[in-house]
């Protein structure tokens, strides 16, 4: 098992530095931030002090010397719109995000296990097609279409849910919706095909012909072996909804990772930018290795295979 | 190898499971858990006191250094913070506000007198040494204050309490809207840090911080040694959502008092209350190169625009003819909107063509998303018309900060005959805030100038009172008739969404300073 994390870990750290180069480089490529913190009257002088001052007029290399100088001392710089730590403004973000992607993979995980068990269970059923049906078409929502419309409707037309913000419980309800669809429209699917090919097998027979029961069977026997697809599945899924939800954390003014790296984008608020996409890629590849954990937990072959 | 597997594996299967259990157990517990703290970081159930506010986005700071900036000015400005004079926006008249009132002692100096009794939210008296050390914060330390680039530019101002009701300023270029400007410098105690921004300034307005919950919410609580008029509401909470219509919906389902920001298609339905900002939309023409240096071509184009049809279809608006609306010093009421004449455009074009100016050349509509609503529909509606005239036009919609290579000098290299998708909104109520770094040739915002309106405005900026009414006006009417820079498109309207609990009436200053004493119940 250590052999097996060791290695993925080094593996991960190429993609690691890969993204914090491209990030910092690519950044500065699209353009001079002075133009949109400075007025519009500023002069050349306010310009090029604005340009010392944040170090803007260094050679790009060196700038990125004095970047990873920082890093490794865990300072990531001040942001240019707040004039607040960089590092604080991603930590402060990501829990909120976080959160919201542990509610809503843990809610498509139970209710895509629940359905698409059932949906295979008997294949062509009418509980099948439905599932089906309901699944694709889940898949497929436009998750800003689909938030609007549930603020309209539950929000505006019923009054049952508040519009947006983190206030209270209810306010969670649309949010996790709008995530949570699209996950679940995807596993109940992976779900379906892994346990019809799961109860087909032979030891399945073998089991019924022990003479286990039908729960025993579906949930001891064939989930077992039908978890690894899933897993999988949901752990690009769940990388996904960490690196953050855009489109509902615009939507519903939730204060997480997502806006926060888009809108420092369009500022050219560079700090903030690298600090959010490193914190982020450092729990991708934390999630990563958990996914493998639970891989190995459940598949000896997993095991097996990386010890030898 | 394979046999002594087999049989590790069996022997730990059920330990694994009961692992996997245990950990999915205590991530749920960990979700949970922290899942309440988000949800008791917001405190639910405001009291009727309070006025619920929704800003399309969280003010970056409240430094009031910075409060020219737009998304800080309208929670800083008159309700933390305030200055020595005020502009009020209907008459265009200064008003005291910190100083009682004010005379110009010799060309280049200004005395001010402060108002007794008056003092900060920290309990400190505002006097003339605070004002004099706001003036030097703001325009002449080391935080790139907005203010200063905005207001000042680069001319020096030196400011000294002569003792605490009596403030000298003195510049080193003759001033003479000296206490116009000073209407932007937001009084701040001693005690402030002169070498960094502050996120929760001390000021001396009606209301001062009271909590800011980072990326949540923003609340303000009635100051009560205010100098002035007690505002009604005991407390304000600001939040902020960036999608349009949920701030619309806030404002119909009662959750929030006021929304700003609105755009028609947001559906605030007959909650919406229009008005007229101070934001003009234009096209900057870039006169140097063919055939926009031609003046033929220049008018075909503004002839080529359908203004009307623009603020009936595409957004909300009056059809102007000038970069400055009603109320700031320089309007000038002679100028109309340029008609719609799509023949006399053709005709202009076609005596071009014949005269050899070259038509058949390419000519770039830059635009910018979200410069207003519907900024891209709102550039093909102008592309259409120029392409009825003979003209060849493409556009290129941009992102604000690849957009601003093109407004500002120095022009990206080998960019050809440019149209440029602009807005201005002069704040500050004076025509030298336009005419300077728009039109002048030198200007920062400047493709094109002439010798003759360069004149010009020199000269309206060194006059006062109706002389400098006058002087900008004739400016104005000089560029529009002879030089002909760009196609002033419309007078924007602006839509905030007020629930029928609120009286509450905006102007033309509202986007850029929102009172929360103004903000009455409705009876």
């Amino acid at each position: 098992m250590f052999i097996m994390l060791r290695r993925r870990a080094v593996s991960s750290v190429i993609p690691l530095l890969v993204v914090v180069l491209g990030v910092f480089f690519l950044a500065r490529l699209t353009g001079d931030p002075a133009n949109l913190y400075l007025p519009l009257s500023a002069t050349p002088e306010m310009r090029a002090e604005f340009a010392a001052r944040n170090g803007f007029d260094q050679p790009l290399v060196s700038q990125f010397g004095d970047y990873v100088a920082q890093v490794a001392r865990l300072d990531f710089g001040e942001s240019l719109r707040t004039a607040q730590p960089a590092g604080e403004a991603a930590l402060r973000a990501f829990p909120a995000t976080l959160q919201l992607a542990g509610w809503t993979m843990l809610l498509a995980i139970m209710g895509a296990v629940v359905i698409g068990s059932l949906a295979a269970y008997r294949p062509n059923s009418a509980t099948d097609r439905i599932a089906s049906f309901l699944s694709s078409t889940a898949a497929s929502v436009p998750d800003f279409w689909f938030a609007i419309m549930g603020v309209l409707v539950f929000a505006v037309t019923l009054g049952w849910l508040p519009t947006s913000g983190t206030n209270g419980a209810t306010a969670w309800v649309l949010p996790v919706a709008t995530l949570l669809i699209r996950p679940f429209g995807v596993l109940v699917q992976v779900v379906r095909g892994a346990m019809v090919s799961a109860l087909s097998a032979p030891y399945v027979k073998v089991a019924r012909s022990k003479g286990a029961s039908e729960g025993r069977v579906v949930f001891g026997h064939a989930l077992r072996n039908a978890a690894a697809p899933v897993l999988t599945v949901a752990g690009d899924l769940a990388v996904g909804l960490v690196n953050g939800a855009v489109v509902v954390e615009t939507i519903f003014g939730w204060p997480g990772i997502g806006k926060l790296m888009i809108d420092s984008v369009l500022q050219r608020d560079f700090a903030v930018l690298q600090a959010a996409v490193l914190v982020t890629a450092l729990v991708i590849f934390a999630l990563n290795i958990l996914v493998d954990i639970c891989h190995a937990l459940l598949d000896p072959r997993v095991r097996l295979r990386a010890a030898a | 190898m394979t046999g002594s597997g087999s049989v590790t594996t069996r022997a730990s299967a059920p330990r694994a499971r009961q692992r996997a259990a245990g950990a999915l157990l205590s991530a749920l517990t960990l979700v949970g858990v922290s899942a309440c703290s988000v949800a008791g970081a917001d405190p639910i159930g405001e009291g009727p006191g309070t006025l619920r506010i929704v800003l399309p986005e969280e003010p970056p700071t409240l430094e009031p250094c910075d409060a020219s900036l737009t998304a800080t000015g309208r929670v800083t400005r008159a309700n933390i913070t305030e200055a020595l004079t005020e502009r009020d926006p209907s008459t265009g008249r200064l008003e005291p506000a910190l100083a009682v009132k004010w005379a110009r002692a010799s060309a280049t100096s200004w005395t001010f007198t402060i108002r007794e009794g008056v003092t900060f939210h920290d309990g400190s008296p505002f006097t003339a040494a605070a004002a004099a050390f706001s003036i030097k914060r703001a325009t002449d330390s080391a935080i790139d204050c907005n203010v200063d680039g905005y207001i000042f530019s680069d001319s020096e101002v030196t400011a000294t309490a002569v003792d605490d009701a009596t403030l000298e300023v003195r510049t080193a270029e003759p001033d003479p809207i000296l206490p116009l400007r000073l209407s932007f410098v937001e009084m701040v105690p001693t005690s402030t840090d002169p070498g960094s921004r502050v996120r929760e300034p001390i000021g001396t307005g009606p209301y001062r911080v009271d909590e800011w919950s980072q990326g949540r919410f923003l609340r303000l609580k009635r100051y009560a040694d205010y100098w002035g008029e007690t505002p009604e509401f005991a407390a304000a909470k600001y939040v902020w959502r960036a999608e349009g219509s949920v701030r619309a919906a806030m404002v119909t389902n009662g959750e929030a008092d006021v929304a700003i920001g609105l755009a028609p298609e947001d559906g605030a339905g007959d909650r919406a209350v229009e008005f007229t900002t101070n934001e003009v939309s234009y096209l900057r023409i870039d006169a140097t190169e063919a055939p926009l240096d031609d003046i033929r071509i220049r008018r075909a184009i503004n002839y080529a625009i359908d203004r009307e049809g623009l603020v009936t279809a595409v957004f909300s608006g009056r059809p102007s003819g000038q970069l400055v609306s009603k109320g700031v010093t320089g309007y000038n009421p002679r100028i109309r909107p340029w008609p719609y004449d799509p023949e006399r455009a053709k005709e202009l074009v076609a005596q071009a063509r014949a005269d050899g100016v070259p038509t058949g050349t390419t000519i770039t509509l830059i635009g910018r998303n979200g410069i207003y609503p519907k900024a891209a529909e709102a550039m093909e509606v102008v592309q259409d018309g120029l392409l009825k005239a003979g003209l060849k036009v493409e556009i290129k919609m941009l992102d604000v900060n690849a957009w601003l290579e093109y407004l500002l000098r120095p022009f990206p290299n080998g960019k050809g005959p440019t149209l440029l998708q602009a807005q201005h909104g002069n704040q500050a109520g004076d025509a030298a805030f336009t005419m300077g770094q728009i039109y002048g040739s030198e200007g920062a915002q400047s493709s094109y100038g002439t010798p003759a309106l360069d004149a010009a405005i020199e000269k309206a900026q060194l006059a006062s009172d109706d002389q400098r009414q006058k002087a900008f006006a004739e400016a104005f009417a000089q560029q529009n008739d002879e030089v002909v820079r760009d196609a002033v498109m419309a007078n924007m309207t602006g839509i905030l969404a007020l629930s029928p609990d609120i009286r509450y009436r905006p102007d033309s200053a509202t986007n850029d300073e929102m009172r929360l004493a103004d903000m009455r119940r409705a009876d």
